[in-house]
C-alpha cells in the first residue's frame, strides 16, 4: 500500500514538473461588442471571425441585441456586466451624463490612419456623436433619407408609372389601387413599429415641417395637420393590420399591397431577407405637400462604436474599433449593401456594381444631417406615437398638436431651468440646409 | 423494607433556578426556527422590502436612471397623477378586463374541472392539455395570438371566412370595438388550466361517501353538483378567485405582445402604462421612474383595496353560508 502511495506521489510531481516546464499559454483579451444591428450579422460574424483567427491577443464576441438596447446597457453596466464597446444607437447625452462612455478624441488625434480612412475629425454632429471637443463615435456610413419602395405590377395595374410628386396624388393613388384590389390586394402598408417616422414624418420634411423650431429653439408641431389629415385618408385604404416591421415587409415582398416606405437598409431587406422576386420593385423620393421640396430629408450617420468607461482594456477596445472602421472592413460593408459610405475617401474606393440595389438609394441633394434637438426630460407619450394616435383617430388632431407643443415645450423650458440642457437655436436656419446655420446654445 | 429514597424523586427543598433566557429560547426550539426562517426573511427583506422601500425614495422626484437628472420635485408627481387621464383611464380598462376575465375564466375552469374528474377515458391527457398554456410564458401567448387575430391573414378570420361566418375579416387587433375580446380570449385560454387545476384538486378531497348519499337521495347530477360539489369546494373557490382576481389585475405582458395597449389606449392596462414609463419609449421620451414608481404604489393600493373587499365579501358570505 505504501509503495503505491509513493507511486502516485512520485508521478503527480513528475507531472507538476511537467507542466510548470510548459510556458503558459497566452490568455486573450476578449472585448465584447454589443450591437442593435441584424441586418448585417453575417458579414459582421464573417469579419470577427477573421479578426479572430488573425489575432492571438485580442478576440471580439459580437452579441446582437435588438429590443430596449440603451435599457439593456444601463442595466449592465450597474450590474456590472456592461459590454466593452456599443453600436451607437443610443441617445448620447444620456450616456455621457451617466459616465458610461469614453472620448474617443485622444485616440483618433494619435491615429492617422483611422482619420484618413473615416474623416473623423470633421464628421462631429454636435449632440449626435460629439459633445463639445469630445467624440464619442465615429460613422462608419450613412442610412439614407426615407423612400417609398412600391409594386410596379400592381402600380401599373391601376394605371399608374410612378410616385407622385404631391401628397394628395399620392393618397389618390393609394386609394385607386385599393380599390381596384378589391380585398386582396391594397394599396399602402403601415408597420405598428414607429409608422409615423416611416412616410408621414419624412413627407413633412421636404414639405419643410420639422418638430423643432431652430430659429426660434422651441418645438412646434403646428405644421403636421396637412399630413396628419392625409395620413387618415391612407390608414383608411391601407392594409387592415399594422403589424411589425419584418411582418410588413413579408407582406409587401408577397405583393400584398403596392406602397411601403422605409430607408436604405430595405436595398438588403428585398435581397437577401425577403427577396422579391415574383415582380419588379421600384424605389422613389417620398412626395412633398405641394409637389416643391422645401426642406432636407433626413439622413443619419451610422454605425458608429462607443467605448464604454467600464472597459478595463480600453487599447485593445480600441484596436477593435479601428478594425471595424479600417478601409478593408468598411469597402466590403458598402459593397456588401449594408451602408451608403460617408466619406469620399470609402466612396472612392467601393465597386458600387456590388451594391446591388443599395445604388437606388444614392443620396438626393436635398438630403442632409439636421442638427440633433435636446433630448428633453418628456412626461407622456413622444410625438411620434402620439401623432400616429391622431391619425388612427384615437386622438382630435388639434388637440394632440396642441398638447405637443405644451408638453414638449414645457419640458424643454424646465430643463433649461434646471441647468440641464441649453436651448439650441439657430438664427439663419435653413430648412433646406438644416446644417449649414450657425448653433447657439442659449442658457434661457 | 429499604429506606433508600430515589433522590430525584424526593421532595425538595431547593429555589427554582433562575429562568435562563438564552435557555429558554434554545430549549423551546427558537434559535432553529429562526435559523429556518432566516434564508426566507433573508430574501423578502432583498427581494421586496429593499425593492419597496427604493420605490419610495423617488415617488418625490423626477428619475429617469440616471443620477445626474435626478431632482426634487415634491408634490408634483402627486398632483399630476390626480390629473393623469391616460392613468385613471388605464384603471377602468383593467377593471374591465379583469371583470370580464373572471366572469369567463372562472366557470369555464370549474366546469372543465367537473368534466376532468368524472374519470373517463382520455381525462389525463386533456387535463395536461388544458394546463400546458400556463407553462407557456405570457410574451410567447401573446406573439402566438397576434397570427391568430390577424385581420388580413389572420387564423381565426380564416376559419371563419372558410365557415362563411363571416363576409368580412374582423379586426381583431385594431377595431376598438372587438379588441378587448381577443384579448380576453387570450388571456383566459392561457390561464384556465391553472385554476382547473386547483378545482381538480378540491374535488379530489370530497368523500365519495358524500356523493353516494346524495345518489341514495335521488340527487341528479345538477342538484349534486351545485348541492354537494360546489359547497364543498367554497374554500378552493375561495382561494382561485382570490388568485383570479389579483392576478387579473397585474396582467400586462401578453397584452404588451398582443396589443401594446392599442388600438389608441383601448387595451391600455393599468400596469403596461406604469411600464411604459418606467422604461421609455420613443423618440426624445425618457424614463419617467419616479413618476412610474409612484403609479406602482397606487395600483398596488388598488390591487389591495380590491383583495379586502374580496375577502370581506367571501367573508359576509361564508356568515351567511
Amino acid at each position: 500500500m505504501k509503495k503505491k502511495v509513493s507511486l502516485l506521489v512520485a508521478i503527480m510531481m513528475a507531472a507538476l514538473i511537467v507542466l510548470s516546464a510548459v510556458p503558459a499559454m497566452a490568455e486573450k483579451t476578449v472585448i465584447t461588442y454589443w450591437s442593435n444591428d441584424r441586418h448585417d450579422e453575417t458579414y459582421m460574424t464573417d469579419m470577427i471571425n477573421k479578426f479572430n483567427e488573425a489575432h492571438d491577443d485580442i478576440e471580439i464576441n459580437m452579441v446582437i441585441m435588438t429590443d430596449d438596447f440603451e435599457n439593456s446597457i444601463l442595466l449592465a453596466i450597474d450590474g456590472g456586466t456592461a459590454p466593452d464597446i456599443i453600436g451607437q444607437s443610443v441617445t448620447l447625452k444620456n450616456m455621457v451624463d451617466y459616465n458610461a462612455v469614453v472620448d474617443l478624441a485622444p485616440y483618433i488625434q494619435a491615429d492617422e490612419e483611422y482619420q484618413k480612412v473615416t474623416n473623423a475629425l470633421n464628421l462631429k454632429f454636435e449632440g449626435l456623436n460629439a459633445i463639445g471637443d469630445a467624440i464619442y463615435w465615429v460613422p462608419s456610413g450613412q442610412r439614407s433619407g426615407v423612400r417609398i419602395e412600391y409594386n410596379k405590377a400592381l402600380l401599373e395595374a391601376s394605371g399608374f408609372e410612378g410616385i407622385p410628386a404631391t401628397l394628395a396624388e399620392y393618397v389618390e393613388m393609394a386609394k385607386k389601387m385599393t380599390a381596384d384590389g378589391a380585398g386582396k390586394t391594397y394599396g399602402i402598408g403601415f408597420t405598428s413599429s414607429s409608422p409615423f417616422e416611416r412616410q408621414l414624418e419624412m413627407m413633412a420634411q421636404v414639405s419643410g415641417v420639422f418638430y423643432y423650431d431652430y430659429k426660434n429653439g422651441k418645438f412646434d408641431f403646428s405644421g403636421y395637420k396637412p399630413f396628419l389629415e392625409a395620413g387618415r385618408e391612407l390608414v383608411a385604404v391601407a392594409y387592415p393590420d399594422q403589424q411589425g416591421v419584418d411582418n410588413m415587409r413579408a407582406m409587401f415582398a408577397e405583393g400584398t399591397f403596392a406602397l411601403w416606405g422605409n430607408a436604405s437598409q430595405e436595398a438588403g431587406v428585398f435581397t437577401n431577407q425577403f427577396p422579391i422576386t415574383a415582380f419588379e420593385w421600384g424605389v422613389a423620393p417620398v412626395p412633398s405637400l405641394d409637389g416643391e421640396i422645401k426642406g432636407a430629408l433626413q439622413v443619419n450617420p451610422n454605425k458608429g462604436y462607443l467605448m464604454l468607461d467600464a472597459c478595463k482594456n480600453k487599447d485593445a477596445a480600441w484596436e477593435v474599433i479601428k478594425y471595424f472602421q479600417s478601409e478593408e472592413f468598411l469597402v466590403g460593408y458598402m459593397e456588401g449593401g449594408f451602408d451608403l459610405p460617408i466619406t469620399s475617401y470609402i466612396d472612392e474606393r467601393i465597386d458600387k456594381s456590388k451594391m446591388g440595389r443599395m445604388a437606388d438609394y444614392s443620396l438626393l441633394d436635398y438630403e442632409s444631417v439636421y442638427p440633433a434637438v435636446p433630448t428633453i426630460n418628456l412626461m407622456g407619450d413622444d410625438y411620434r406615437t402620439q401623432l400616429w394616435n391622431a391619425i388612427m383617430g384615437h386622438m382630435e388632431i388639434d388637440a394632440a398638436i396642441e398638447d405637443l407643443n405644451t408638453r414638449y415645450n414645457a419640458a424643454y423650458d424646465e430643463d433649461i431651468s434646471l441647468g440641464f440642457i441649453k436651448r439650441l437655436v439657430i438664427e439663419d436656419y435653413d430648412p433646406l440646409h438644416p446644417s449649414a446655420g450657425t448653433v447657439t446654445w442659449l442658457d434661457k | 423494607m429499604s429506606n433508600y429514597v430515589n433522590p430525584q424523586l424526593a421532595p425538595t427543598t431547593r429555589p427554582p433556578r433562575p429562568v435562563d433566557k438564552k435557555m429558554r429560547l434554545k430549549e423551546s426550539g427558537g434559535v432553529a426556527a429562526w435559523m429556518m426562517l432566516a434564508p426566507s426573511l433573508i430574501f423578502l427583506a432583498v427581494c421586496s422590502i429593499y425593492p419597496f422601500a427604493w420605490i419610495f425614495r423617488y415617488v418625490l422626484y423626477n428619475y429617469d436612471g440616471i443620477p445626474a437628472h435626478t431632482r426634487f420635485t415634491g408634490m408634483r408627481n402627486i398632483t399630476t397623477m390626480f390629473a393623469d387621464a391616460k392613468f385613471w383611464n388605464s384603471v377602468g380598462t383593467t377593471f374591465e378586463y379583469a371583470l370580464w376575465k373572471l366572469v369567463f375564466i372562472i366557470p369555464l375552469a370549474l366546469i372543465m374541472a367537473v368534466l376532468l374528474n368524472q374519470k373517463l377515458r382520455g381525462s389525463s391527457f386533456f387535463r395536461g392539455v388544458f394546463f400546458m398554456p400556463t407553462v407557456i410564458a405570457s410574451s410567447i401567448s401573446g406573439m402566438i395570438f397576434t397570427f391568430i387575430f390577424a385581420t388580413g391573414n389572420g387564423i381565426l378570420n380564416g376559419i371563419f371566412q372558410n365557415l362563411g361566418l363571416i363576409s368580412q375579416p374582423i379586426g381583431w387587433l385594431t377595431d376598438t370595438g372587438v379588441v378587448m375580446a381577443a384579448v380576453i380570449i387570450m388571456s383566459v385560454w392561457a390561464g384556465f388550466g391553472n385554476y382547473m387545476l386547483y378545482f381538480v384538486t378540491g374535488m379530489t378531497s370530497i368523500s365519495e361517501d358524500v356523493y353516494e348519499a346524495s345518489r341514495i337521495d335521488g340527487a341528479n347530477g345538477i342538484q349534486t353538483f351545485f348541492r354537494v360539489t360546489l359547497p364543498m369546494l367554497a374554500p378552493v373557490l375561495k382561494v382561485v378567485l382570490m388568485l383570479a382576481i389579483t392576478g387579473a389585475f397585474k396582467d400586462y405582458e401578453a397584452i404588451m405582445v398582443l396589443t401594446n395597449g392599442g388600438p389608441g389606449t383601448r387595451t391600455n392596462v393599468m400596469f403596461l402604462y406604469i411600464y411604459n414609463l418606467i422604461f421609455g419609449t420613443g423618440a426624445n421620451a425618457t424614463r419617467q421612474i419616479g413618476y412610474g414608481a409612484l403609479l406602482s404604489l397606487m395600483a398596488a393600493v388598488i390591487v389591495g383595496a380590491v383583495t379586502i373587499i374580496y375577502n370581506l365579501v367571501a367573508k359576509k358570505l361564508d356568515d351567511v353560508v
